[in-house]
């Protein structure tokens, strides 16, 4: 109920709400003199006349039980605090305040209250408007207290120092972990299971800790280690592995949504594969699990961050990128900045958090509006892209911009001092600069079909039925002058797609050849072909030089695409190679346009001839009229394009330039080689951050600052307001409750199949209750008291007699612990979708070790894309590339490797802490037939089939390289008839062996053997228990 | 111990079965666990058995329905130019839309002050319903007696990928599994060789959004729609590898389940009798599949009736393919056929490339109908035709003429399986902007579908996270005026 209500100026009240509340006892009840004077003459009074009201209506919903919309109005404190929507009242306004607005109802910014039941009556209604105009006087109170929303449940309890509990069987635990668990079963009756034999557990621990199968080697060793801490050194010399860090690497990158897309339709690439490499060696160096935290969430704020730290915060950057047209980028950001809650919820407080975007949590003690603040604490963010040069390129890269500023410097050098050489170049010309063009006057005619228009200018515009390719012939009486050059211009037209002065979609075009001939008058002249000399180009595109349209070669020719735009004139001059003196004839010209692509063609063009000889044809227009004006009538704009056009030709500059241009490509390959990667940084104006009314983003409630939930423990702050940096260290301060629990639990999980609280995702009161505490916080402490050390924590859970019990079913423990809650035995487990493939490229002998590096792309079946929006690059390695680990495939969020995919690896989208374990026919499928998978039995039978030693020594081989273990006397027979009758019957189709037999095995002769072999890996790789860890 | 989560329960009928098997000790020969005992995992009330996830499975209650052929026109097509007739649009063709329509909306790419835009398409009225159909869909009319046309869609949502994601999972947001899922998980399939739920493609690019359309969310993987390619390996993986025929793909899967029955009577684990009969279905499909896609059986009126030819993949042999899949039980259909965003460029204009998708569909839809009532299988077959949202009233001036998102009211039709044809539900205001009579929301409709299938959409459950999700998230009303 409410606290003794006293009384408190308004203004105090507003300035001090709610934090110093202790402020108001000592107030007065003063009512305001600034209200309207119409109703001024009867002071309503609170508790008289408006508590009432509020309780009627009001408390079923926004009082201690209830805060609806996160409005409590019980407290003066609450009251003026407003919820969700914002501040309930504004003083001396009704009109203006939601709660008049919610009464009265009405309104688009404010459903009606009450929502059901009865109205306020209109008296009722206009008493609280009168109290609001008149200053909502209101007796002060103190907040009620965070205790409220005390919680007893479980997991927001600390955690507890449990001792291990006291058991009869004495000689089976080897860790206090054992006598938690052995205390459970006795209490149920039951006994644990024996200890698996040793090439399982071999086994087990290499596919646990590494995700690898065990070498026939590794196996042999221990089972001839006698000593007794075979099974200790064991662990530690597979925790030292570099695949360990891969291994649980990739279980951590499941939590942090990793991919290497972008997400949503487009889904296009993204670089950030430096990050995974980041989590793949934090584990390798055992990076103590609070600073792994740390360095995630806000490795960027860290005193001096290193670059691998600022890499860290690619955690959060794995979110998805809507890159469709038509989206608003602010919702897609706020999309993230969810995601990022949603995701730090799983991940570390085992929280539904996102169940509070919207509305007050169904079932956690979280308000919506401490979903905000902690969407607050990821709001401040940027996005940008970071580079990461290797030592090399760091070295190389500045040396280059220096060489390229020195260069720039000593060519502003020579451009300061060219007057005597301009001077020089200009004499050449005197004289020389008004003798025109004359436009050829044509008929021109297509090959394809295609119609001209002739323009007013003397250009050609081409129309009609464009075709792919075409000739187009002109035909022109000879001028009445000597020729000794002709001068294509390339003109743009509106009509044209990016308005020309080519056909193609960009305005390109291809002039592939360019012949002309000349005839003389009367019937029976015969045609001369012009030989051509220099040819010259305004603009040429890369790979498109104009000397390519007279090579005689149809494939090449001329082309104006970048660098360059299109939509702009171009020009090409062709020289003959000895002038053209005869007057009376016929020139003919033959444009042939034969690029591979279709409409790559003359779109407008003219053409001109010259009698005029030398560089000056090569003028441009206005350079040649400026050149024509006596030098001291020049304007200054025709001083300026006769400098540039020198320029062009300057021959202290011309080496120079070439050389800045060679320098700034091999700067722009050298950037384009340095690899980015995806990271968060914090902005220094931060961002306002309110509460999103019903979740959606357009409608703004009360503004809230960063902050954590109050069932949890407080958060301790460097400035005004906690910062990432300090939400990260909030996380895993050892007073947290949740973070260390919901560690140990995916760990133990992921070695049981079932973590002791099953719903691994879920520590609110929604999910399951720990099958058992007292080891659940036994753990969560011992791994704080291990600083946080993950490989402690491995080596404490797997040198367990409870990790090294046997997994084979037993009827007692069936019938009493039917989900193996209790732990009477290890559990059979179906190997993740990664792991099925390592465990293949290993066991046959085909497996590249290389570590970390960009995404890898292994074969994959056709017809992949045919459901995806746009076809995504697979660029198939022929190399070692072919054979890496599954973690290192590119993975495409729209259309993820479909063996990943069929055997139930995450799409990325979301975070993912627990995968199911699908047993489909479309996984029989993909073993069975999938061009990869069998392209690794005919890799392991070749390696098989190399082996110096009889087929009984050879199929035993191939059994324990893939299972760890001797086969049974059945097993074994069966395996070798059916070799047996393979053998025979692709001796007697050797075609067919020819086919199967591994491409690198013998040529002839013993195809049917190589055949056979293929096939007995084949059946191994595809057996159950292949891709079962035992 | 009581069971907790849906997995849970159904890891306790399968421990059931794991003690009768331990008990009885079963010879190895005869791997069909699931019929010894009587399963009570086969009704959709309970959660399904894990080793046979896709077994058929009574529904809640007496259903309409048994299977769902669903059309999605990718895009959004516009419910202007083919159903929704509005003569004061025409009137007001070229003015500015009043701004109480558009006052804080927002739109994918036009503006609030966009002008109002008449269609160029002429209506009539078609069948006993008199039901009013542009003539972009000639065939459509001569079936129209059998088809429920919506004329008062509305969804949430106005991005292709979200929205599409709304339309098959409820939610527009990424993990939460999509119809086909959803009816898989409730009662199973009726094919024994086939997937459940198969998805099929057609038009220039695949469908905006990818896989999480057919996903199956936080349900296990089994669930998930299988996309069905067209060319001569319609699932992957489904070809044997070179120099393998029938014969010794057949050695090869006996040679496996053998050492696999092997394992099996050693640690006794039925995961291992599931994975004896995943492979024994994987054989099946490798036949099954083929057979399936193979058009040469049908009958030459068949195939001009669709506009289908064999080996030219398009809508019409999509058609022709789903009739054919859920003949053979399968449950869930759904053919995505693109491109119906018709924003006005050069190639998604109002004009021809709107011939071209209606061309494309048109036929071949109305042909659906009519074969499956020939073959009396409309009355248990839902077909659904419709996009992730429709059009503005409003014109959207690009290169060429086209309209933006529109998610306030559009069009979609529905026939056969329970769906009382000849008739139309739901009108617009004047402007074809809002509707206004008989809102069909998409969580509407999805309740309604499986309602005729004979499921509650309020039981049918997953628990996930601490909450119970549901395919109508938390809201749908099945649409009693669409039921026959």
């Amino acid at each position: 109920m409410i606290p003794a209500f006293q009384t408190s100026p308004r203004s105090t009240a507003r300035a001090l709400a709610p934090k110093t509340a202790a402020a108001f006892y000592v107030a007065a009840w003063i009512v305001l003199a600034s209200v309207s004077p119409a109703r001024a003459e009867e002071p309503v009074d609170f508790a008289r006349d408006i508590r009432p009201i509020l309780v009627a209506h009001c408390f079923e919903c926004h009082a201690a039980a209830k805060q609806e919309s996160g409005l409590r109005l019980d407290s003066a404190a609450t009251l003026l605090a407003g919820g969700n929507s914002g501040p309930a009242l504004v003083v001396g306004k009704a009109a203006e305040s939601l709660l008049i607005k919610a009464v009265r109802g009405g309104d688009d910014e404010i459903s009606k209250m009450p929502p059901k039941g009865k109205p306020l009556e209109p008296a009722q209604i206009d008493l609280l408007a009168r109290w609001i105009d008149q200053g909502a006087a209101l007796p002060a109170d103190s907040p009620p207290s965070a205790g409220d929303r005390l919680s007893d449940h479980w997991s927001f309890q600390p955690i507890a120092a449990a001792n291990p509990p006291v058991v009869e069987r004495r000689d089976w635990p080897r860790s206090p972990i054992d006598a938690f668990i052995l205390g459970r079963l006795e209490a149920a009756g039951l006994q644990p299971s024996t200890e698996a034999d040793k090439a399982t557990l071999i086994r087990r621990l290499s596919l646990d800790l590494l995700g690898l199968p065990p070498t026939i080697d590794d196996v042999d060793r221990f089972l001839s280690d006698t000593g007794d801490d075979a099974y200790e050194r064991l662990v530690d010399r597979l925790l030292a592995s570099p695949h360990y860090g891969e291994r649980w690497g990739r279980h951590w990158l499941d939590v942090a949504r990793y991919a290497d897309s972008n997400g949503y339709t487009i889904d296009g690439g993204r670089s950030i594969w430096k990050y995974r490499d980041w989590v793949i060696n934090a584990l390798n160096r055992d990076l103590p699990f609070d600073q792994f935290t740390i360095e995630q969430l806000a490795g960027d704020l860290l005193d001096g961050a290193d670059t691998d730290q600022i890499i860290a915060t690619g955690f959060h950057r794995n979110t998805l990128v809507n890159e469709e047209g038509g989206t608003d980028p602010e919702q897609f950001r706020v999309e993230a900045v969810v995601d990022r809650v949603s995701t730090t919820g799983g991940a570390f407080l085992g929280l539904t958090l996102g169940c509070a975007r919207c509305h007050d949590h169904k079932y956690d003690p979280i308000s919506q509006r401490e979903f905000y603040q902690l969407f607050a604490v990821f709001n401040n963010a940027d996005e940008p892209t970071l580079s990461v040069p290797t030592d090399q390129q760091a070295k190389e890269l500045p040396a280059l911009v220096a060489e390229i500023e020195q260069s720039e410097k000593r060519l502003a050098e020579v451009d300061a001092n060219l007057g005597s050489r301009q001077a020089a170049w200009e004499a050449k010309f005197a004289g020389r600069v008004d003798r025109p063009w004359t436009v050829l006057d044509a008929t021109i005619q297509s090959a394809e079909g295609a119609t001209f228009t002739k323009l007013d200018d003397g250009s050609h515009l081409t129309g009609g039925t464009i075709p792919k390719n075409d000739a187009y012939t002109l035909t022109a009486a000879l001028p009445n002058h000597a020729i000794t050059a002709l001068r294509l211009e390339m003109l743009p037209h509106e009509s044209f797609p990016k308005q020309g002065p080519g056909l193609a979609k960009n305005g390109n075009f291809v002039l592939s050849e360019i012949a002309a001939s000349v005839a003389a008058s009367g019937p029976a002249a015969g045609e001369t072909r012009l030989a051509w000399g220099e040819v010259w180009a305004d603009h040429s595109g890369e790979g498109g030089a104009v000397a390519l349209a007279i090579d005689g070669d149809l494939k090449t020719g001329w082309n104006i695409s970048a660098p360059g735009n299109a939509n702009v004139p171009r020009t090409a001059i062709f020289y003959l190679r000895e002038p053209l003196t005869a007057t009376d004839g016929k020139l003919t010209l033959v444009l042939e346009q034969r690029y591979n692509r279709p409409h790559y063609l003359l779109g407008r063009f003219r053409i001109s001839v010259t009698s005029a000889e030398g560089d000056v044809l090569k003028l441009p227009t206005e350079v040649r009229e400026a050149l024509a004006v006596p030098a001291d009538k020049r304007t200054d704009a025709q001083k300026n394009a006769i400098r540039l056009e020198y320029q062009k030709y300057d021959p202290e500059r011309l080496p120079l330039a070439t050389r800045i241009a060679e320098l700034e490509n091999s700067r722009k390959q050298m950037a384009a080689k340095i690899t980015t990667t995806l990271v968060v940084r914090e902005r220094k104006e931060p961002r306002s951050t309110h509460i999103h009314l019903r979740g959606d983003f357009l409608h703004a409630g009360a503004p809230v600052t960063p902050g954590v939930p109050a069932i949890l423990p407080p958060i301790a702050a460097r400035g005004a307001h906690p910062d990432r940096l300090d939400f990260a260290r909030w996380l895993v301060d050892p007073r947290n409750p949740l973070t260390s629990r919901v560690t140990v639990n995916r760990l133990w999980q992921h070695y049981f199949g079932q973590g002791l609280v099953v719903t691994e995702n879920d520590f609110g009161l929604q999910g399951d209750r720990p099958s058992h505490p007292e080891l659940l916080d036994w753990l969560a402490r011992q791994l704080m008291a291990d600083g946080w050390s993950m490989k402690s924590l491995h080596r404490r859970i797997v040198t367990s007699a409870t990790y090294r019990q046997s997994s084979a079913m037993r009827a007692d423990l069936t019938a009493a612990d039917p989900y193996n809650k209790l732990l009477g035995r290890q559990q059979r487990l179906r190997l993740e979708a990664e792991t099925i493939r390592d465990s293949a490229l290993a066991s046959s002998g085909l497996l590249s070790d290389e570590l970390g590096g960009p995404g890898v792309y292994p074969p994959q079946p056709e017809g992949i894309y045919r459901f995806t929006q746009q076809v995504k690059f697979w660029g198939e390695n022929k190399d070692a590339d072919r054979f890496r680990r599954g973690m290192y495939t590119y993975f495409w969020r729209s259309s993820p490797y479909p063996f990943l995919k069929t055997f139930d690896a995450p799409d990325a989208n979301v975070a993912c802490t627990r995968r199911p374990r699908s047993n489909t026919p479309l996984q029989a499928l993909t073993m069975a037939n999938d061009r990869a998978f069998y392209e690794i039995a005919q890799g392991f039978a070749t390696e098989l089939c190399a082996a110096q030693v009889d087929d009984t020594q050879r199929l035993r081989t191939a059994f324990r390289r893939c299972l760890a273990r001797e086969p049974s006397n059945d097993e074994y027979a069966s395996l070798a008839e059916y070799l047996d009758s393979q053998r025979a019957r692709f001796e007697s189709a050797p075609e067919d062996a020819a086919l199967v037999a591994p491409r690198s095995g013998p040529a002839t002769g013993d195809r049917a053997r190589a055949a056979a072999w293929t096939m007995v890996a084949r059946v191994l790789l595809n057996l159950d228990e292949f891709i079962t860890r035992e | 111990m009581q069971p907790t989560t849906p997995h849970d329960r159904s890891r306790l009928l399968d421990a059931t079965r794991r003690h009768f098997f331990a008990k009885c000790g079963v010879g190895l020969g005869s791997i069909a666990l699931g019929s010894l005992l009587a399963d009570e995992s086969l009704a959709a009330s309970n959660p399904p058995s894990l080793r046979d996830p896709l077994a058929p499975r009574a529904p809640h209650f007496a259903a309409r329905a048994k299977r769902v052929i669903f059309l999605f026109m990718a895009g959004g097509p516009s419910q202007l130019e083919l159903f929704d007739f509005k003569p004061k649009l025409q009137e007001l063709d070229g003015q500015v839309i009043p701004p109480s329509y558009t006052k804080n909306k927002r739109f994918a790419f036009i503006k609030g002050d966009a002008k109002l835009m008449g269609t160029r398409r002429k209506f009539t009225r078609h069948g006993q319903s008199g039901a009013e159909l542009s003539d972009l869909l000639p065939h459509l009319a001569t079936v129209v007696d059998d088809v429920c046309i919506v004329k008062s869609m509305v969804t949430d949502v106005f991005n292709h990928g979200p929205a599409k994601l709304f339309v098959n999972t409820g939610s527009s947001r990424f993990g939460l599994p999509s119809m086909g899922a959803w009816l898989t998980y409730g009662i199973g399939s009726e094919s024994r060789d086939l997937p459940g739920f198969v998805v099929l493609q057609s038009g220039p690019r695949g469908p905006r959004g990818g896989n999480p359309l057919w996903g199956s969310g936080f349900l296990p993987t089994a669930y998930q729609g299988v996309p069905l390619l067209s060319g001569p390996e319609p699932i992957l993986n489904l070809a044997n590898p070179p120099g393998i025929d029938r014969t010794r793909q057949a050695e090869f899967f006996s040679t496996v389940g053998r050492l696999n029955a092997q394992r099996l009577a050693a640690v006794g684990d039925p995961e291992i009798a599931t994975r004896i009969s995943a492979y024994e279905m994987a054989y099946r499909m490798q036949t099954s599949a083929p057979e399936l896609i193979d058009l040469s059986g049908e009958t030459a009126r068949t195939l001009n009736s669709y506009g289908a030819e064999p080996g030219k993949p398009s809508f019409a042999n999509n058609c022709l393919l789903a009739r054919r899949l859920v003949e053979r039980g399968v449950r869930f259909v759904q053919l995505y056929h693109t491109d119906w965003d018709h924003h006005g460029n050069t190639d998604t204009h109002l004009g021809k490339p709107l011939d071209d998708r209606c061309k494309e569909v048109d036929q071949p839809a109305a042909a659906l109908i009519k074969d499956l009532k020939e073959r009396g299988m409309l009355d248990d077959t839902i077909v659904v035709w419709g996009g992730e949202f429709g059009r503005t009233p409003m014109g959207e001036p690009r290169d060429l003429v086209g309209r933006d998102h529109h998610v306030d009211g559009y069009t979609m039709w529905l026939a056969g399986g329970g769906i009382r044809g000849g008739q139309t539900i739901g009108t617009t205001d004047e402007l074809g902007y809002y509707a206004v009579d008989d809102r069909v929301h998409v969580h509407d409709l999805q309740a309604t579908i499986l309602h005729l299938l004979g499921l509650d959409h309020l039981k049918l459950t997953y628990r996930f996270q601490g909450r119970d999700f549901r395919l109508t998230d938390v809201a749908g009303n099945v649409v009693q005026k669409m039921l026959a």
